[in-house]
């Protein structure tokens, strides 16, 4: 048996031409049986009345959406062959695709784990940091409901450290590749002799067994049978909780009996975990930023004309007067891109979205234009914000309370304006302002 | 609908084309076509001049330059090998071609790509606009075109030989991207060493 072959591909669903070894090792390992192979797309037959319904299946990504699956003649196995368009960036799974899995005893880890971290909790998250720890350890699902810049990511730290010594495979999971990046760092220093590996769109390859892995939720699709605890981070951040498949990625990288934690600071109401803990106030001690609602009316034909409603444009200049750093969020890319003025911008498409956010921190300009892209993740120093048009259906309640969490995160500015324009006030709105204030309470 | 390219779902607005000729419906929203970029419709033949190949093609019309968006189009299409992206051009294909009288003759590929790619990634996006075509050249020997010079890949022995009856006709080279335009010029100078009397040359792309 090979090794290498064996801590690759533990816990793992891999796609056979994507491999890093050669034809003739993974052909012995399938006749001694080492390896498991599934077909890419299994395809049901089912009968409706009269019609017959053909229904794919992905069995990496769990896709069954027929918009999203598509039949062309195939050269390979020179017959109709079905392949999945939702998982394509990972390469094409398709009918005549196979897939490995191993199929006999996983490969384990080095156990010498080290906790390298002098860093002070508050009594706040001291609790809620031991309440996680408790049920880690009792194999109970748990969900720390955190506002934003309550200081999440140090909670996990002990009981990952728990879970490693124990000899447990542990991952975090989070919707976003920038979340991704700004952890791996973090979590090398604290556990500097554990195996971490950093996967994402686009990750360099990395070698050995990891026993803590950090993933992007899409990357779990390769991953079946893996992990004894999961933690899933922002577990309300798009695209998690508007893509099923990648619910069911997190079940599907867990083993069958691993508890799975969510951490988030708007869980949805579909987020059932056995367990609780609310930390509702941020590390600072101070309150949370309310948003206060002002009306914009007719924002989107005064845009069309190509002029600034004269509130926003009275916002936006006391601002740059004041060298207070903005951000504007706006609902569409399209209102983004037609914007009146010459304010930089950023939106999921733009290319170097990473600097214009960095020349904002260093207050090179003095504000900037956004969609809800950033509306998580991202701390600027005293960062005043505004949303424009915080009626519209993109902004719900939990993507305002993201926003606002944007404003007054550091100890030196905790502190500072958010204002919700609007044409017309929403329920999702008022949702927003009483979950903020609520906290503020407790 | 939902668009190929960026996955949100659109509406193509009914037009009397649509409800009395025929036309392939859109399948790709108007967002992500608008940032491709048609090409100018003037080409430089100057670098065959003096050349064997001065005077093979014809004429050559290419529908879009190589952009940004463009390059990622061809990315998930060749190499991820998103099929279903043939659909995106199609019926600005359809149009094309109806415009031309001749057989069309696709640039064929190497049976050995052709089984790594699984699929002929010229030839799918004349079936997707629904534009019969004949195979009649085949690649000669294996050689990758991309790693070669200009000078080098004119000089080179012939990239093409003829595999069906070519007749004194005009015939339709296709490919899906005219790069310096040795390919094409290759196809053209052996289909008309074979009789064909007038050869024009479509490609989706100018590159």
């Amino acid at each position: 048996m090979n090794e290498q072959l064996q801590q690759f591909l533990t816990g793992r669903i891999w796609l056979r031409e994507h491999t890093p070894f050669p034809r003739e090792v993974i052909d012995a390992h399938i006749d001694s049986g080492h390896i498991h192979l599934k077909p890419g797309i299994d395809t049901r037959l089912s009968n409706f009345y009269f019609w017959q319904l053909k229904k794919s299946v992905c069995n990496r990504c769990h896709n069954t959406n027929p918009n999203l699956f598509h039949t062309f003649h195939c050269a390979r196995c020179n017959q109709k062959c079905i392949y999945c368009r939702h998982c394509i960036r990972m390469g094409r799974v398709s009918s005549c695709s196979e897939l490995l899995l191993w199929n006999k005893e996983h490969a384990r880890g080095a156990n010498g784990h080290v906790f390298e971290w002098n860093g002070q909790l508050t009594p706040l998250q001291q609790k809620a940091s031991e309440e996680l720890l408790a049920s880690v350890q009792q194999n109970k699902s748990h969900l720390l409901h955190a506002v934003c810049g309550a200081g999440k990511t140090e909670l996990l730290f002990p009981s990952i450290f728990a879970s490693l010594q124990e000899g447990k495979r542990v991952c975090v999971a989070a919707p976003r590749t920038d979340v991704i990046l700004e952890l791996f760092p973090r979590f090398q220093k604290v556990f500097p002799k554990t195996t971490i590996h950093a996967l994402y769109g686009g990750a360099p390859d990395q070698e050995g067994f990891a026993e803590l892995v950090l993933a992007t939720t899409h990357q779990l699709y390769r991953f079946k049978n893996a992990f004894d605890v999961a933690f899933v981070d922002e577990a309300d951040a798009f695209p998690y909780y508007a893509d099923e498949t990648l619910r069911l990625a997190v079940t599907k990288a867990a083993k069958k009996d691993a508890a799975i934690h969510y951490v988030t600071a708007t869980p949805t109401k579909s987020l059932k975990t056995i367990n609780q803990s609310i930390l509702s106030r941020r590390y600072h001690g101070h309150d949370l930023p309310v948003p206060r609602f002002d009306s914009l009316w007719g924002y989107t034909r005064q845009l069309n004309r190509g002029k600034v409603p004269t509130k926003l444009q009275q916002w936006i200049e006391d601002k740059s007067k004041n060298n207070i750093p903005f951000l504007v969020f706006l609902p569409t890319i399209e209102m983004l891109e037609n914007f009146p003025g010459n304010l930089p911008r950023v939106h999921a498409e733009h290319p170097d979205r990473k600097e214009t956010v960095m020349q904002l921190r260093e207050k090179k300009i003095p504000g900037l234009l956004t969609t809800t892209i950033l509306e998580r993740g991202i701390t600027i120093e005293n960062v005043h914000v505004a949303v424009v048009g915080a009626e519209q259906k993109i902004f719900t309640s939990s993507a305002l309370i993201q926003i606002s969490g944007r404003v007054g995160r550091s100890f030196q500015y905790p502190k500072g304006d958010i204002v919700f324009f609007h044409h017309g006030i929403t329920h999702e709105m008022d949702e927003a302002k009483e979950a903020i204030e609520g906290w503020n309470k407790k | 609908m939902i668009c190929l390219l960026c996955g949100s779902p659109f509406q193509s607005n009914p037009t009397w084309r649509k409800l009395i000729l025929y036309e392939i419906e859109a399948s790709a929203c108007k967002r992500c076509l608008s940032k491709f970029e048609k090409a100018d419709t003037k080409f430089d033949l100057a670098d065959f001049k003096g050349t064997r190949y001065e005077g093979a093609i014809d004429s050559v019309t290419s529908l879009y330059s190589y952009n940004e968006v463009m390059q990622s189009y061809l990315h998930q299409y060749k190499f991820l090998q998103d099929v279903a992206l043939a659909q995106v051009f199609a019926e600005e294909l359809r149009h094309l071609f109806e415009k031309k009288e001749g057989i069309v003759v696709p640039i064929p590929m190497y049976p050995e790509k052709l089984l790594l790619r699984t699929f002929a990634q010229v030839d799918e996006l004349l079936n997707s606009a629904a534009v019969p075509f004949q195979h009649l050249l085949a690649k000669t020997a294996a050689s990758e075109q991309g790693k070669k010079s200009k000078k080098e890949r004119l000089e080179a022995s012939p990239l093409f030989e003829v595999t069906g009856k070519i007749t004194a006709q005009t015939f339709i080279l296709f490919d899906d991207i005219y790069t310096t335009g040795t390919t094409m010029h290759h196809a053209a100078k052996v289909l008309k060493n074979f009789g064909a009397t007038r050869i024009e040359a479509i490609t989706l792309i100018k590159g």
